[in-house]
């Protein structure tokens, strides 16, 4: 215990001493909690929508303000070189894309001739919609948006055929404004206290390999799950202040309040930040160099961090045989931690197996660094 | 003179011979060039998908009836939303909904079928898990689509839609709506860059740590033959990985390749040239690879998530926006999406083509000049 706890205090005294990693250590994390917080939005706002109209009756002037009033969609003006605005209908259809190949607008609408006086006259007129689908997710919430607000158009006239008697009255729990800062700040503290502690104890452990400095701790009478449990109480420690500097961050900037179990929240943390310090020293471990290292955790924990925690688009969407990686990934876990304490606010026992999958996770992950750790000293190897 | 340029040459030449050899022998370059951008498109490809499908959804059916059933099987119908709980309390119900056991509850009221025979108006209670804002925003469109349907079903007998305004609604360039072609053309744009920018940094701190540098600089050629020697034959073997990504894109997503594979090509060069610079910079200001890895965090993090190759640009704030301006990604993305999906050509991505030769040009010059210096 004396031998652990000596290595962990030799272990923060490199780290304060190396001015380059004690920047980076509290900056980036800060850096990357700002761009994630606010550069990650997955709905578009104010889609720009350019729309030709041949019509010059009110109606058709009244339906284009009623698609533009929820401000969804912003209409921007059809650059139209041609300038076919009295065109007859059959050479329409051909230059509606326009907008979009130019990437001016992300939809178009065109209103054919005569759309108030047929309307009027009890006729249909079909209104022509073209979106540009590149962005998949932003197509979908375009249509939406264009369906929902005709049909608000045509009650709102009276101009509807059909009665309305099944209404849905839909509350949207936990985040009724939809804003979606809830969502992306909980999981990008997960993707960040993911990253950033996992590269400090990989460079720790790699370095330690690269300079040969090892081999002294080798011929020392410290055990190899000694000086593991030593490195990892020492990161795990500067993990906790990268924690506490990330979550007020989010508290402040994005409005995060803990609504959720206390201590689960505090459970999950605890064994998330021993996972990634404890991964990064496998990682460490493993690469025989520095860069080395930094790159395995680059690939291997950063971008599984990202993409299969869940943290942009739900877990149920990734493909089969790669959905089943997520289960083994702390940051998976913890993206839920974070999102129940700060979002849903979960009691203790719906969520009582997300600190056990950590803590699992954590040992799982000890016992894997200690074991390389002993092979290598008894073959002495670095 | 000519004897000279011909030296000139021969010297690059012999410098990019031993280059070559350099690399190919390097087992850590030869991954980030090859193995890295393979992985991670399938990655990328695979695991980003905005989809709203199979929410799970739990019903309450007070009324019991066959018009009640109607408007369960309706919301099941295409897929969006999986029945499955039924019947309970609506205790347990929200209990679910608020455990994120289930996205979504649907109480149908005792008097749903009476009032309706009668014509009046019935309201069912929806319960949607909003911790997903926009899952939850594009399943609420979907709800109100399918309950207009509904209605008209229960009204006029059809599903078919005589309303005096229909829109016909077209998607452009991917009308199946799948997400990978959205993702796959971002992620070539971004992992050539990420590996640009590594391979170069690493090509140049590698002669710096191992002092070979100075060997170098003690024969009889320049700087920026040095510095040429590594950027040929760097983008040579960049341009490859840019075709490996798109048969990759074509055979494993079959992503369309709609556009000129010459402009294509032309732009992913002037994008490898932005990742040289910066990876030469990069290498020039830091004294170790260490250093350089860890500062290539710094830049790499912005880089990313500025281009709009993960997560749409539009709706991010202002002062973010502005900054964007500043990303040399960005407007490759612009250009490979336009370019693969859209089949754009130069007359409508001129100025983001305009912009990425601005920056290559710059930042080259820039990281030359700070390498040159450096040297001397």
């Amino acid at each position: 215990m004396r031998r652990i706890i000596s290595q962990a205090g030799k272990e923060i005294a490199q780290f304060r001493r190396d001015k380059l990693t004690l920047a980076l250590a509290f900056l980036l994390p800060s850096v990357a909690m700002l761009l994630y917080g606010y550069a990650t939005r997955l709905e578009s706002k104010n889609i720009p929508v350019a729309v030709r109209n041949f019509d010059n009756g009110a109606l058709s002037r009244d339906y284009i303000d009623t698609i533009f009033a929820n401000g969804q969609l912003v209409n921007t003006p059809w650059h139209d070189p041609l300038r076919l605005r009295s065109a007859p209908a059959s050479v329409l259809s051909s230059s509606a894309m326009g907008p979009l190949d130019l990437g001016e607008a992300k939809a178009t609408i065109t209103i054919p001739p005569e759309f108030s006086r047929r309307i009027r006259q009890g006729q249909a007129s079909d209104v022509q919609v073209i979106i540009d689908a590149t962005d998949v997710n932003n197509a979908r919430v375009i249509k939406n948006s264009i369906l929902a607000t005709t049909g608000y158009f045509l009650r709102s006239q009276k101009l509807s055929q059909v009665k309305n008697l099944v209404t849905t009255k839909v509350r949207l729990w936990f985040n009724p404004g939809r804003e979606e800062a809830l969502y992306v700040a909980p999981g990008a503290t997960a993707v960040i206290l993911w990253i950033f502690p996992c590269l400090l104890s990989a460079l720790a452990m790699s370095r330690e390999k690269e300079q040969g400095t090892i081999l002294q701790l080798y011929a020392s009478s410290i055990s190899s799950f000694e000086l593991v449990v030593g490195k990892a109480l020492a990161y795990t420690a500067i993990a906790f202040v990268q924690a506490f500097i990330v979550i007020s961050m989010a508290a402040v900037l994005f409005g995060l309040r803990l609504v959720g179990d206390p201590s689960i929240y505090l459970i999950s943390t605890t064994a998330f930040l021993a996972s990634a310090v404890l991964f990064g020293l496998f990682v460490g471990t493993r690469a025989n160099t520095q860069s080395a290292a930094v790159q395995m955790v680059a690939t291997t924990g950063f971008t599984t961090a990202l993409l299969l925690s869940g943290f942009l688009y739900p877990l149920r969407n990734i493909t089969y045989p790669l959905s089943l990686i997520c289960n083994i990934l702390p940051a998976r876990y913890f993206v839920e931690a974070s999102r129940n304490a700060f979002v849903r606010g979960s009691d203790f026992a719906s969520q009582v197996h997300l600190p056990v999958a950590l803590a699992i996770c954590a040992i799982v992950l000890l016992v894997g660094a200690a074991r390389i750790m002993r092979r290598m000293q008894l073959s002495g190897g670095s | 003179m000519a004897t000279n340029a011909r030296n000139y040459r021969h010297q690059i030449r012999a410098l990019i011979v031993k280059e070559l050899r350099q690399i190919m022998r390097d087992k850590q370059l030869i991954f980030l060039l090859f193995f890295m951008p393979v992985l991670q498109l399938f990655l990328y490809g695979f695991a980003l998908s905005p989809d709203v499908e199979h929410l799970r959804l739990g019903v309450i059916d007070h009324a019991a009836s066959p018009t009640s059933r109607e408007a369960v099987a309706a919301l099941v119908e295409n897929g969006v939303f999986d029945l499955t709980a039924s019947g309970g309390t609506e205790n347990t119900l929200a209990k679910n909904v608020r455990d994120g056991n289930l996205e979504a509850g649907l109480i149908i009221p005792p008097e749903f079928q009476r009032e309706i025979k009668h014509g009046t108006r019935v309201s069912m209670q929806v319960m949607l898990d909003g911790v997903d804002a926009n899952t939850a925003g594009i399943a609420n469109g979907y709800i109100s689509q399918i309950v207009s349907t509904f209605n008209r079903q229960l009204v006029t007998g059809s599903q078919i839609s005589h309303e005096l305004v229909s829109p016909q609604i077209t998607f452009a360039y991917n009308p199946g709506l799948i997400s990978s072609w959205f993702f796959v053309p971002g992620v070539i744009a971004l992992v050539l860059n990420l590996v640009s920018t590594m391979v170069s940094s690493a090509a140049v701190i590698r002669e710096k740590d191992s002092g070979t540098l100075e060997q170098l600089l003690m024969t009889p050629v320049s700087s920026l033959q040095i510095l040429l020697a590594k950027i040929i034959p760097l983008s040579i073997l960049l341009m490859i990985t840019v075709l490996v990504c798109l048969l990759i894109s074509s055979v494993v997503f079959h992503v369309p390749f709609r556009g000129n594979i010459f402009l294509f090509l032309f732009v992913s060069f002037l994008s490898i040239l932005v990742g040289i610079a910066i990876g030469i910079a990069l290498a020039a200001f830091s004294q170790n690879q260490r250093q350089s890895l860890l500062t290539s965090f710094f830049v790499n993090l912005p880089v990313i998530q500025l281009s709009g190759a993960v997560a749409p640009l539009e709706s991010i704030p202002e002062f973010f926006q502005v900054l964007s301006l500043l990303d040399p990604l960005r407007y490759y993305v612009t250009c490979v999406r336009a370019i693969i999906l859209k089949g754009a050509g130069l007359e409508a991505i001129w100025p983001d083509v305009l912009a990425l030769a601005a920056f290559a040009t710059i930042l080259l010059a820039l990281s030359t000049s700070k390498f040159g210096r450096q040297l001397a």
